[in-house]
């Protein structure tokens, strides 16, 4: 028996080695969201991360002027729409408390950089400077100026990680601006696509998409993209919707983590009332 | 004792994995990106053999994975595998041959397109677009431009062994 046991070790070493190491890795991803794994990630990227954050500030003091300059001009357009808004605002504030309606928009802002990211064409993550001491916290949406960047997935002292938009396991419940028709928005590894999207939906090319109200993550709209384009499935009653991003996810330094994350009150009614049916 | 070369090829991961995290996302050409861990494991896995670049293709999964936070476990197969592709062409009479350049590109083209496919069989993409253009895109995309990588990298590979 042992005899046997060692030819076959003598003829089938690399294979065997290969299937030691193919169940290991096959155990292990079935252990993804357990606590002990969790713990290890946090652990390894908020180590990794403060090396990658010097040398990613050294790099990013060459775009910093082009940066500045940018700021600048935003800053001056920001300031022509604010004092628009500004009016806006008064007339709502009127309006909210003649309704008795209570304020939702006043959101903590985390700023953060990126200190690296990890653009695979279906798994793009990217790591944050800001962490649990700064008040990050999990499933807390990552945003720039221009919309949705993704959502915070792991978090450590000082660091995160967030799954961006181009990530297949990210979804997420957006609307169209103008018609306010909800679907679910996911990254297919090319685009991102509103899927099962009935064909009576009044979507045309260009309608701004922004997230729903109805989301579980981000419960007030921000903007994500414009329709690019409409898929004409010959089958079934349900479209594809393809959506460009307004995000370009490789160009991306500077962001900001909204600090805000699902209230456990809402979960608790809507499990509550699903109980009781 | 450990030998020496096992713990230099674990320690020049985590440098690797800085420029592939902070440089590489620079020079994405319509989010394909070189993979340069793949360059260093299908290395190591010719010059030190099949078993060896099995066990470093599955401790550099599992590093990438634990660190970028991408699915962990998907990584460590692909490069266990692509490792131990690479680990037959580690014949002791042929070795330097296949480090030779375009033979080394090749070896990488092949290694990388193993790492990509099982990649995107992870990534659970959308089956419903032509399987052939899958393909293309997820796998043989990135293996040209790891191996186009690898061939720049061999050019100036030194002559006389470093390690």
């Amino acid at each position: 028996m042992i005899r046997f046991f060692v030819s076959a070790w003598e003829n089938f070493k690399e294979y065997i080695v290969l299937v030691i190491l193919l169940i290991t890795s096959l155990i292990l991803l079935s252990q993804n969201s357990s606590q002990g794994i969790q713990k290890v990630r946090s652990i390894a990227f908020g180590t990794f991360a403060s090396v990658t954050s010097i040398f990613t500030d050294i790099f990013n003091v060459s775009n910093l002027k082009n940066e500045n300059e940018n700021l600048r001009r935003t800053n001056a357009e920001m300031m022509l729409h604010l004092s628009r808004l500004r009016e806006y605002g008064i007339v709502n504030e009127d309006l909210k408390s003649l309704l008795a309606l209570k304020d939702s928009s006043n959101f903590p802002l985390i700023p953060a950089t990126i200190v690296s990211k990890s653009l695979t064409k279906s798994q793009g993550t990217i790591t944050v400077n800001a962490g649990r001491n700064q008040g990050v916290k999990v499933g807390m949406p990552v945003i720039t100026d221009k919309g949705l960047l993704g959502i915070i997935y792991n978090t450590s002292d000082n660091y995160s990680i967030a799954r961006t938009l181009n990530n297949v396991d990210l979804k997420v419940t957006v609307k169209s601006e103008r018609t306010r028709e909800n679907a679910v928005m996911k990254w297919n590894g090319d685009w991102l696509v509103m899927v099962n999207v009935p064909k009576t939906y009044d979507l045309k090319k260009g309608d701004r998409i922004v997230t729903s109200e109805i989301s579980s993550i981000i419960p007030f709209p921000l903007p994500v993209g414009v329709v690019y384009e409409i898929g004409n499935v010959e089958k079934g009653i349900f479209n594809e919707v393809k959506v460009q991003p307004f995000i370009d996810f490789q160009k991306v330094e500077n962001l900001f983590i909204l600090g805000i994350v699902k209230s456990k009150e809402i979960d608790n009614i809507e499990f509550n009332f699903l109980n009781k049916q | 004792m450990i030998k020496q070369h096992y713990i230099i090829s674990i320690i020049l991961f985590f440098p690797l994995l800085l420029i592939q995290t902070t440089i590489v996302p620079f020079l994405a050409i319509d989010n394909v990106i070189p993979d340069l861990i793949l360059i260093l494991l299908v290395y190591y896995s010719i010059t030190q053999g099949q078993i060896y670049g099995s066990v470093l293709g599955f401790i550099y999964g599992f590093l990438f994975d634990i660190i970028t936070g991408s699915l962990l476990g998907s990584a460590m197969i692909a490069k266990t595998l692509a490792g131990f592709t690479a680990g037959y062409f580690s014949s002791e009479n042929k070795k330097d041959q296949y480090l030779v350049s375009y033979n080394f590109a090749l070896i990488v083209l092949l290694c990388s397109f193993v790492d990509s496919t099982v990649n995107a069989f992870f990534s659970s993409i959308n089956f419903t677009t032509n399987i052939f253009m899958i393909f293309f895109q997820h796998a043989l995309l990135p293996s040209i431009y790891t191996a186009s990588i690898a061939l720049m990298g061999m050019i100036f590979y030194p002559k006389r062994k470093m390690f």
